[in-house]
């Protein structure tokens, strides 16, 4: 079941950087989990998936506006902030 | 006096306080003293803000003088694992991600804490973001077992399980994904409950697998996990998963000595420490004694619940954990560059090895063309681990088997092998998975290491599982012990 495990991939999916020694130690030890895994791929498993907790629509809140936190104490906790809005690094160059 | 209050049930300290012979400054006096001689070598807290506190206790003791007391827990401290919010005070879920944030709200829990006069009183560590069985995964500091401080505690929720046996606090807060609160209270000797999903709100507890996570009490006595239960359980809009407030009745607890138990076939046996088994076999045997019925019952698909466990609840971590990229809060980088390597090195910095191992499996089983072979398929193991509970349970009212399959273990000894850690909560994680109540009650040592053994019922069974603990814990002398330290 673990084949085409490739570490570089999933570490660009998951936004991490990943050493040489991180990589080494994290291909290893998944590939022992998801050996660990395999009793799922010969288990006698029924067609249908678990959808207790498929939320009833019926359990939805009404879509309207309700109490916010507001900019203060927003970017209070923001990591940059500026003139009430959380920065960050430049995503689009300017045009020229 | 004021010494031994450590040792008093919260319901005690509760009757104290209504009574008027105990303030709740002088309860928290007492506790902040024993917080400066004992939290060092226990390591249970990472945060405690005594001036908040005794604030809080001042008000309290207003209130009640005033006549207007809210209930039992009215000028009670009740610790808080660190993944659970409380307006103003850190909320870092023991990471490095987290380490400067102070929540800007707080969580249903805390808001019921508050309603019911109780001290909202520190900050408790655990495995980052929840995720192991020791609390060794913590990036803030290390934690002990009281009962020997070259042991661990258990985890994730180890320092809530902790700070009870070293008598630091009465009551705490732990979240259960997957035995996060059951395993610890079985490694310190304490009472742990996880309720039925959907009981208490997860408003505001920090998401590790949404499908998975409860919110429950821990105590050292049944009577004061069920004062914690009933002042945290309650209707709460959103949280769209927690029961509105027509069908979250509990069943009845009707007559512990007429309870019908399952005893799972083979759970006993390979792997199970022999004192932890005997200690579970004397507690069978107790059971039978005051008239219950015990039976054998068949959970074929008992082997499948670590793998579900482990592909369903790092699919959901790598998901809830996306949303950790230097951005609105937590760790960014100072490393300049693009957007996408500021939230790529944000999170590299900033998660601990246990996270990102989670967040990489995670996204493993849910990568294309491997989410059929892995998470689809666990969905459908899923159901059947809960289909094959809700038929036993129709057949019986509680399944008795260990929490853990054996004592708490040495500080390192499982570290660099996280399948054994996994393999830790072999007992626990149906009942995450099938949205089931379950509890840990003390019942004996192995040597001087506590042990529990571990009651799952159907949902809402709360009361069940309670008396059938409190039926125990009558005859026995595990309620309210304490570690020497």
């Amino acid at each position: 079941m673990a084949e085409g495990f490739d570490i570089d991939h999933l570490a660009k999916l998951a936004r991490l950087s990943l050493t040489a020694a991180e990589k080494a130690l994290y291909s290893s030890q998944l590939n022992q989990i998801l050996g660990h895994f395999q009793a799922l791929a010969e288990a006698d498993l029924p067609s249908t998936i678990d959808d207790a907790r498929i939320v009833n629509e019926a359990a939805l809140r009404s879509d309207e506006p309700g109490p916010v936190l507001g900019a203060e104490a927003v970017t209070r906790i923001a990591p940059a902030s500026r003139d009430g809005q959380i920065s960050v690094p430049r995503v689009v160059d300017d045009e020229s | 006096m004021a010494d031994a209050l450590h040792t008093l049930s919260a319901a005690e300290l509760g009757r104290r306080i209504a009574a008027g012979t105990l303030t709740s400054r002088a309860l928290c006096e007492a506790f902040i003293v024993r917080y400066k001689t004992i939290n060092d070598k226990v390591g249970a807290f990472t945060h405690l803000d005594e001036a908040d506190v005794l604030a809080q206790a001042d008000a309290s003791d207003a209130r009640r003088k005033a006549g207007q007391g809210r209930g039992p827990l009215e000028g009670i401290p009740v610790a808080i694992k660190d993944n659970i919010a409380v307006k103003g005070q850190p909320l870092t879920c023991s990471s490095k991600m987290l380490a400067s944030l102070i929540s800007p709200y707080d969580s249903h829990v805390a808001e019921r804490l508050r309603a019911a006069g109780a001290i909202l009183y520190g900050r408790l560590n655990m495995d980052e973001f929840a995720m192991g069985s020791s609390t060794e995964n913590s990036a803030i500091r290390k934690t002990f077992n009281p009962w020997d401080l070259a042991r661990i505690p258990g985890g994730s929720s180890g320092g809530s399980a902790a700070a009870l046996a070293a008598g630091l606090v009465p009551l705490s807060l732990g979240s259960d994904t997957g035995g996060s609160i059951r395993q610890p209270a079985s490694h310190c000797g304490v009472v742990g409950l996880k309720p039925t999903y959907g009981l208490i709100s997860r408003f505001g507890l920090v998401a590790f697998a949404s499908s998975l996570d409860q919110i429950g009490p821990m105590a050292r006595s049944i009577e004061d996990c069920e004062l914690l239960l009933n002042a945290l359980a309650s209707a709460d809009a959103r949280d769209m998963t927690c029961f509105g407030p027509s069908d979250r009745a509990l069943t009845p607890a009707g007559d512990a000595k007429k309870l019908r138990i399952g005893i799972p076939k083979g759970f006993l046996g390979k792997g199970v420490a022999p004192e932890v088994a005997a200690a579970v076999n004397a507690a069978i045997e107790f059971y039978r004694s005051q008239g219950c019925a015990i039976s054998e019952v068949e959970l074929p698909s008992a082997d499948l619940a670590v793998p579900t466990y482990y592909v369903v609840a790092t699919a959901e971590a790598s998901s809830n954990l996306g949303r950790y990229d230097g951005v609105r809060y937590g760790h960014r980088s100072a490393t300049a560059g693009t957007p996408v390597e500021m939230m790529t090195a944000s999170r590299s910095e900033g998660f601990g090895p246990e996270v990102k191992r989670r967040i990489l499996l995670g996204t493993f089983v849910l990568s294309a063309g491997y989410a059929d072979a892995y998470y689809v398929r666990a969905l459908r193991a899923r159901a059947k681990i809960r289909a094959e509970y809700l038929a036993a349970l129709a057949g019986v009212d509680v399944l008795l088997t260990p929490t853990v399959p054996t004592p708490a273990f040495k500080v390192g000894e499982k570290a660099s092998d996280p399948l054994q850690l996994y393999l830790e909560d072999i007992f626990t994680i149906p009942a995450n998975l099938a949205g089931l109540p379950a509890i840990s009650v003390p019942c004996g040592k192995s040597g001087h290491l506590p042990v529990g053994f571990h009651l799952v019922g159907a949902p809402l069974s709360e009361a069940k599982l309670l008396a059938a603990g409190r039926l125990f814990e009558a005859a026995h002398g595990y309620a309210h012990q304490q570690a020497a330290l």
